[in-house]
């Protein structure tokens, strides 16, 4: 898992350390590409988009999100960190921040390595390996 | 042992914060307590403190609801013979001392210092939970800059007076300032 604010080269990092995977766009990729794809970017717009769906439909892959590590446990995860400002007058954008980081948190906890990257440097901060 | 634990929304913080406390207590017949700090008002604010009276659940924390004025908790706190502190959380008592009727309104830093000052004369181990606000740069309402100062404030003060300071990272423990 790659994590870090937005534009500090997350993705430039991921590619470089893995170059032969498939990558997903979250923005705009089928939803059911996360079960199958090498890498995903842009979780944070995924989970954005699935939320902004009809209710029932978005708990079924806000679910396939939180059974990640099993469904596609080689999966690589890159995703903007957000939930690092004042907490947002809007009740969705509330409610956005906080399923974003439960879900990154999931993700992190079955994660073999996180590694986070500011201004284009990454730290290792978690490491199974 | 004063330890601040800080991080962003949905990270993980409170589950760790409780989890560390339960780690420092050590004798026998130690009492843990939690600072609640979220006044309830509405639905949504009443989910979040569901929620996080259903994970401690079991690990043997008495809960005391204390919106302002922290100092006037260690009145409470002597009754016991010894105990560890769980403050939750720093970003809920700046917003109560600024805005409730009661605060302390501009000198809610002070107000929020002593009050941990006083917590952690009387506690074994105090560990305390706040958020970090500042790093989103929608526009801001002069009144949402003084609260980012404020924190920031605060922050800087309980970091320095801490003996450990993590930050948690989608539940990854990040040291910051290390135990001595």
């Amino acid at each position: 898992m790659i994590i870090g604010g937005s534009f500090q080269g997350k993705l430039d990092y991921a590619k470089k350390l893995y170059p032969e995977i498939l990558w997903a766009d979250g923005r705009d990729c089928p939803y059911g590409e996360v079960r199958t794809c090498g890498g995903i970017f842009h979780l944070e717009a995924y989970i954005r988009r699935i939320m902004k769906e009809e209710e029932d439909h978005g708990r079924k892959y806000l679910g396939l999100l939180e059974e990640l590590g099993s469904i596609n446990p080689e999966i690589v995860v890159v995703s903007d960190e957000i939930g690092y400002g004042l907490v947002p007058p809007d009740p969705f954008e509330r409610r956005y921040r906080e399923t974003a980081g439960r879900i990154c948190t999931r993700i992190a906890s079955d994660a073999e390595q996180v590694d986070r990257v500011v201004c284009g440097i990454a730290v290792t901060i978690k490491n199974k390996l | 042992m004063i330890h601040l634990i800080t991080g962003g929304s949905g990270s993980g913080k409170s589950e760790y914060a409780e989890n560390m406390l339960c780690h420092y207590q050590k004798e026998e017949g130690e009492q843990l307590i939690y600072i609640a700090t979220m006044f309830p008002c509405g639905e949504e604010t009443k989910r979040k403190i569901r929620r996080h009276q259903r994970m401690r659940r079991g690990k043997g924390f008495e809960t005391i609801e204390r919106y302002t004025n922290l100092a006037g908790i260690v009145d409470v706190l002597k009754n016991y013979e010894s105990v560890s502190v769980l403050i939750e959380c720093i970003s809920n008592l700046t917003a109560n001392e600024l805005y409730m009727e009661e605060g302390a309104k501009e000198s809610t830093a002070e107000e929020i210092l002593t009050g941990i000052e006083a917590v952690c004369r009387i506690a074994r181990n105090v560990v305390i939970v706040t958020n970090e606000v500042s790093s989103e740069g929608f526009f801001c309402s002069p009144e949402m800059i003084r609260y980012k100062q404020v924190m920031g404030e605060i922050n800087c003060c309980l970091a320095k007076r801490a003996d450990r300071v993590t930050e948690v990272v989608y539940g990854i423990a990040v040291e910051v300032k290390k135990d001595r």
